[in-house]
């Protein structure tokens, strides 16, 4: 068995659990997508014994996929400016034959493409935690203006506004920037119905949270962190950046976990992570899951987390264990560990530039 | 910022300061690219829960 990772061998969280699980004896390649240099070719030959190799790897039954984050498809930039439409399609649709072909092999896909594609969707994931008995805020998502001022005219309710996706604006020639981030909102502060058109937002119900949890799930296994920040802050995400957040272990609500655990079974998701907002009456709201949101940040903020030792134990273990991830994860080393090779440089430093990042923007 | 055909999103959305982004960054380059919400100054991207990638939003 080896794991196959389909992202850079630098992303942030590849680089540490590859080299964790190798020190522990385990094969792990990396595959960061479909190419046309020679690490990002790919075959798929079907006859009796179908065959998938990714950049050189034969896909196996007993491996593990890891669908962390594949980059782009990128064909030959060579390929001649009229052909380069078709070219540029043939390459997505290649990869789309690949990411859902490797659900149908006998291997273990962290998560199936197509589970990941349904679920990262905003909507769907709210409609199905309801529907799993977590508790939600009214949202509405929408870009009709008069739909959008009647969202706001609900009485003895408040309300925020957040984005699909993030966000960063940078302004030319300076280092300042401006992040997308949820806000609070009320109906006399609503921009002018064109505004409101210039792109879809979601509108929901502002939770009264008292604190945030950040909770990982790792098969049938579930991890939530209490996560407090000094400011208070509506969005915690920056503040995290900022050092200002701590992350306290808490048992997770029965009820939550039950809910939690139908979630991924109806949504096909083994691995995720999630967040709740608990309010005054110690309700747990469901926010959102990303899939393969970060993780290993909890080992930086609580040292007894173990999230990558616990990780490298879940994608090692048979598919569906119920064994207790803590009875394995002392067969790893810690991102603690990772953390002061780095310092020294003694392993190869992660993320490196993107000549074009999607959540970027450059602005006067 | 010239509001007038921004977006909402780009209204309500926080302006962090040169010297922001520099504590983000911080000292220990993989405590902080490791955060939900990371803007790398350096290399000019952001590094979150969510990715663009082809299982992307």
């Amino acid at each position: 068995m080896k794991l196959i990772v389909l992202a850079p061998e630098d992303d942030n969280h590849t680089a540490p659990i590859k080299w964790a699980l190798e020190k522990a004896g385990h094969r792990v390649v990396c595959w960061a997508g479909l190419s046309w240099t020679d690490g990002g070719q790919a075959s798929l030959l079907m006859n009796q014994d179908d065959t998938l190799v990714l950049g050189g790897h034969s896909v196996d039954p007993g491996d593990v996929i890891w669908i962390r984050r594949p980059e782009l498809p990128d064909p030959n930039p060579k390929v001649s400016e009229a052909d380069k439409k078709f070219a540029s399609l043939e390459y997505r649709s290649f990869y789309h034959c690949i990411a859902y072909f490797l659900e149908t092999l006998p291997v273990w896909c962290i998560n199936k493409y197509s589970a990941a594609r349904m679920t990262i969707q905003k909507s769907v994931q709210l409609r199905l935690a309801r529907q799993c008995g977590l508790k939600t805020p009214s949202t509405l998502m929408s870009n009709q203006p008069a739909t959008v001022r009647e969202f706001f005219a609900r009485e003895n309710s408040r309300t925020i506004c957040k984005g699909f996706t993030p966000h960063v604006w940078q302004k030319e020639g300076q280092m300042s920037v401006a992040i997308t981030e949820t806000f609070e909102l009320t109906a006399d502060q609503l921009p002018s119905d064109e505004v409101l058109t210039y792109a879809p937002a979601i509108y929901q119900e502002r939770v009264p949270k008292d604190f945030d949890i950040r909770m990982v799930l790792m098969g049938n296994h579930i991890y939530s962190y209490a996560l407090k920040n000094t400011k208070q802050a509506l969005d915690w995400r920056q503040d995290a950046g900022l050092g200002h957040v701590t992350a306290e272990l808490v048992p997770t609500p029965p009820d939550v976990e039950k809910g939690v655990l139908e979630f991924a079974r109806r949504s096909g998701v083994c691995f995720g992570s999630l967040d709740f907002g608990v309010d005054a009456q110690g309700q747990w709201w469901f926010l959102e899951i990303n899939e393969q949101g970060q993780f290993l940040w909890i080992d930086q903020f609580n040292r007894e987390a173990r999230l990558l030792e616990k990780f490298c134990a879940f994608v090692t273990s048979p598919q569906g264990s119920t064994l207790p991830l803590e009875a394995r994860q002392d067969l790893f080393p810690s991102l603690a560990e990772y953390e002061e090779l780095l310092k020294n440089e003694q392993v190869a430093p992660v993320g490196r530039p993107r000549p074009d990042d999607p959540f970027l923007s450059m602005e006067a | 910022m010239d509001k007038n055909n921004r977006v909402l999103g780009r209204i309500g959305a926080r302006e962090l300061t040169e010297q922001e982004v520099d504590a983000v960054q911080g000292a220990f380059q993989v405590r902080h690219t490791l955060t939900p919400c990371f803007i790398d100054k350096k290399q000019q991207l952001l590094n979150g829960d969510q990715a663009i990638g082809e299982c992307g939003p």
